[in-house]
C-alpha cells in the first residue's frame, strides 16, 4: 500500500471539526464572490451600453458650449463671452479631446434669393474648424479671390422652414437638392465698403447650429471688412468622448454654461447604475472581508484541535512549511470551485442578459468581460494570500 | 555535524545540580561526530531534560547547546526541521507514537517526509522483521503495547538519514534478546551512515561498543 506524505498528515491533521465553519465561509465566499463580479459586469456591460459603436453612431460626441444667459446679461454681449482663462480651463478638463473656436462675423451680411424668389434677409455667418464639422462636402473650401462661398446651414433651419413657415404661409417646401442647386446672392458690408458673392449651400448640419463658411473666408474678411480686433468667442465647440460623463456635466453646471442638453441625457443614468453598481460591489466587499473572518476562524480552530498532533509533527522534522502546504492544499480547490460556479452563474446572468437587451435593440456582448474573470483570479489570489498569513500564523504559534 | 554543551545547566533543577558534581552539566562538553556516546544517569537528574536540550524541544536552560559552533537559538524553524529530517534522528522515552496511525504508517510518515527517502519500503519491512513486529504492522498506535511501541519508534528513527541519533532509555520497554536485536540493528545503521550516537540510561550496560561514558 502506497502512501503519500499529505495523505498521511489527513490521517492527523482532521480538519472535519470546523466543517460548519467551513461551509458558512465558503458560501460567504461565493456570494461576495458572485456580487462583486456582477457589479463589475454591469458596470462593463452599461460602458458597452453607451460607447459602443453598435449602440450608436458616433463613438465622439461635439458639443457647442456657450454662457447661459440670464436677464442680467441682457444688453452686455461681452458677457456672454469666454475669456482666456475660461477657454483655459475648458481646454484642460480630462473630458475634452479636442476644442475649437466658433468664430462670427464683423461685418454685415445679408442674402437674397436669386430670380423672380422675393427673398432678402440679414444675416450672420459663423466658422468651425474643419474637423468638427459634420458635413463632407467636397466643395467645402475658399481661396481668396473665389467669388463662390461654400455655406453649410442647420439642418433644423431647414426643417424650421419646411413644416412651420412653409406651411402655415402657403409657401412650397423646399428639397435639399433644391436648396443645394439655388446660388444666392450674398452681399457683405461695413459702412461703405461692400462686396458681393455667390452662396452655394453644400450641406446641412444636424451638430452645429449656425450659418458656416469655411474658416479661411471668415478670416479674409473679418481682415478686410472687420474692426482689426479678435474678438473673444462666446460659443466654442469640444469633442468629447463621453457627454454623459459627470464630471462635464458638473463642470458646466458649476460654470453656468449650457448646451445640447439632450446630448447629456445619459449621464443621469449613468449616475443611477453606477451607484447601484457601487452598492452592489460594496456589499461583496463586506461579504468578502466576513467570508475571510470566518476562514480565517476555521483555520484556528483546526489548528488549535490538532495542537499536540502538529506539535508532535513538528518535532518529527515535518518543515512548518510542508504543514502549511498540506493545510493550504485542503482550502484552494474550494476557492477555485466557488470562483468557477461564481463565473458560471454570471455568465448565464451576461448571455440571459445579452438575449433580453438584444430584444430591445441594445447590444452588450453575451460573455462575461475581462474584468470580471481578472476580479474572479484577483479574488482567489487575495483570499489565499489572507488564509496562507493565518496558516502561518497560527501554525507558528504553536511550534 | 558537532554537538557542544557550554555550562549547560536545566533552570528547573539548578539548585539539585549546583550541589553535586556532572560531568555534562555545568560543564564544556564537545561529543565528537561519529562517536557512540553513553550517558548513565539515575532518576531524577535530569537525563530526559538532556535529551530534550539537544533535541531542541526545551530550552529552559542556562548555558548554551552549540550545533556546529551556534546556538539552537540561532536557526530558524525551517532550518531546525531539515536537521530533524537529515542529520539528527531521535528515541524519546515517552515513543511519541501517534494513535490515530498504525505501526506502519508510524514510520512511512518519517520515511516520506523527505521528498525522497533514504531507504526503501523494503528496508523497513525487514528492519520490522529483524525486531520482530512485523505482526503488528497493521495494528492502530492506540492497540500498541510499551514493547511494540518502543520497537516502532526505534525503526522510526532508523528511516532517516542522520549524523547523531539521540535515544532516550531506548530498550526500558524491551526483554534483553530483544533490546540486543535492537541494540544491533541501531550500531549497524549508525556504522552505515558513518554517524554517532548519544544514549541515555539509568544502569550500565555492554549492548554496544561505547567510545565515550558520561555520568550525569
Amino acid at each position: 500500500m502506497k502512501q503519500s506524505f499529505f495523505g498521511l498528515l489527513k490521517k492527523i491533521i482532521q480538519t472535519g471539526i470546523g466543517k460548519g465553519r467551513l461551509l458558512m465561509a465558503t458560501t460567504g465566499l461565493g456570494i461576495a464572490m458572485f456580487l462583486l463580479l456582477l457589479s463589475i459586469q454591469m458596470h462593463t456591460d452599461f460602458d458597452q451600453l453607451l460607447y459602443n459603436q453598435q449602440n450608436q453612431n458616433e463613438s465622439v460626441d461635439f458639443l457647442v458650449i456657450n454662457k447661459k444667459i440670464t436677464n442680467d446679461m441682457m444688453g452686455q454681449s461681452e458677457k456672454s463671452e469666454f475669456t482666456p482663462q475660461e477657454i483655459a480651463d475648458i481646454k484642460k478638463q480630462p473630458f475634452t479631446a479636442a476644442f475649437g473656436f466658433i468664430t462670427s462675423n464683423q461685418y454685415k451680411v445679408t442674402a437674397a434669393a436669386p430670380g423672380d424668389l422675393h427673398f432678402y434677409t440679414e444675416m450672420f455667418f459663423e466658422a468651425v474648424p474643419d474637423t468638427f464639422i459634420d458635413v463632407k462636402s467636397e466643395d467645402w473650401k475658399w481661396q481668396v479671390g473665389d467669388n463662390t462661398i461654400p455655406i453649410i446651414l442647420p439642418n433644423d433651419f431647414l426643417n424650421l422652414y419646411n413644416f412651420g413657415y412653409a406651411l402655415s404661409q402657403g409657401l412650397p417646401q423646399i428639397s435639399q437638392e433644391t436648396i443645394k442647386a439655388l446660388p444666392m446672392k450674398i452681399t457683405i458690408s461695413k459702412g461703405l465698403l461692400t462686396q458681393e458673392f455667390t452662396g452655394r449651400i453644400v450641406g446641412f448640419s444636424d451638430r452645429i447650429t449656425s450659418f458656416l463658411v469655411p474658416g479661411s473666408f471668415m478670416e479674409w474678411a473679418n481682415g478686410k471688412f472687420g474692426n482689426g480686433l479678435t474678438p473673444a468667442p462666446s460659443r466654442v465647440i469640444i469633442k468629447t468622448k463621453d457627454p454623459s460623463n459627470p464630471v462635464l456635466v458638473k463642470y458646466l453646471e458649476d460654470k453656468g454654461y449650457s448646451t445640447n442638453q439632450d446630448k447629456l441625457k445619459y449621464s443621469k443614468t449613468k449616475v443611477i447604475v453606477q451607484t447601484i453598481v457601487s452598492v452592489i460591489g460594496f456589499f461583496g466587499v463586506i461579504l468578502l472581508l466576513f467570508a475571510l473572518l470566518v476562514f480565517s476562524m476555521f483555520i484556528q480552530v483546526v489548528i488549535a484541535s490538532c495542537k499536540r498532533e502538529i506539535q508532535l509533527l513538528v518535532t518529527l522534522g515535518t518543515a512548518p512549511r510542508q504543514l502549511q502546504r498540506y493545510l493550504m492544499r485542503q482550502f484552494v480547490p474550494l476557492y477555485i470551485f466557488t470562483a468557477i460556479i461564481s463565473l458560471v452563474l454570471i455568465t448565464v446572468v451576461q448571455w440571459k442578459a445579452a438575449g433580453i437587451l438584444a430584444g430591445m435593440n441594445m447590444f452588450v456582448s453575451s460573455w462575461i468581460s475581462a474584468a470580471t474573470a481578472g476580479a474572479a483570479l484577483l479574488v482567489i489570489v487575495l483570499v489565499y494570500i489572507v488564509n496562507l498569513r493565518s496558516v502561518r500564523r497560527y501554525i507558528n504559534e504553536i511550534s | 555535524m558537532q554537538l557542544q554543551l557550554d555550562n549547560l545547566v536545566p533552570i528547573p533543577l539548578r539548585d539539585k545540580i549546583l550541589q553535586r558534581t556532572s560531568e555534562i552539566w555545568n560543564q564544556a562538553v564537545t561529543f565528537t561526530p561519529g562517536s557512540l556516546v553513553k550517558i548513565k544517569a539515575p532518576s531524577g537528574t535530569g537525563k530526559t531534560t538532556l535529551v530534550h536540550y539537544l533535541y531542541n524541544i526545551r530550552n529552559d536552560y542556562t548555558g548554551k547547546v552549540l550545533v556546529d559552533g551556534q546556538p539552537w537559538d540561532t536557526y530558524k524553524k525551517d532550518q531546525i526541521a531539515r536537521m530533524r529530517q537529515q542529520q539528527v534522528s531521535v528515541v524519546f522515552q515517552d515513543l511519541r507514537i501517534f494513535d490515530q496511525l498504525t505501526a506502519q504508517e508510524n514510520i512511512e510518515l518519517k520515511r516520506i517526509m523527505l521528498p525522497n527517502p533514504y531507504c526503501t519500503a523494503e528496508k523497513v519491512t525487514e528492519m520490522a522483521a529483524r525486531l520482530h513486529v512485523s505482526h503488528i504492522m497493521n495494528q492502530s498506535g492506540k492497540t500498541l503495547s510499551y514493547g511494540e511501541r518502543q520497537r516502532i519508534a526505534i525503526i522510526r528513527a532508523l528511516v532517516q538519514p542522520f549524523e547523531w541519533l539521540i535515544m532516550d532509555e531506548p530498550f526500558s520497554h524491551l526483554d534483553d534478546a530483544n533490546a540486543q536485536k535492537a541494540a544491533d540493528l541501531i550500531a549497524e545503521e549508525c556504522r552505515a551512515r558513518k554517524a554517532g550516537f548519544i544514549l541515555t540510561d539509568l544502569d550500565h550496560d555492554n549492548r554496544f561498543a561505547y567510545d565515550t561514558h558520561f555520568n550525569l
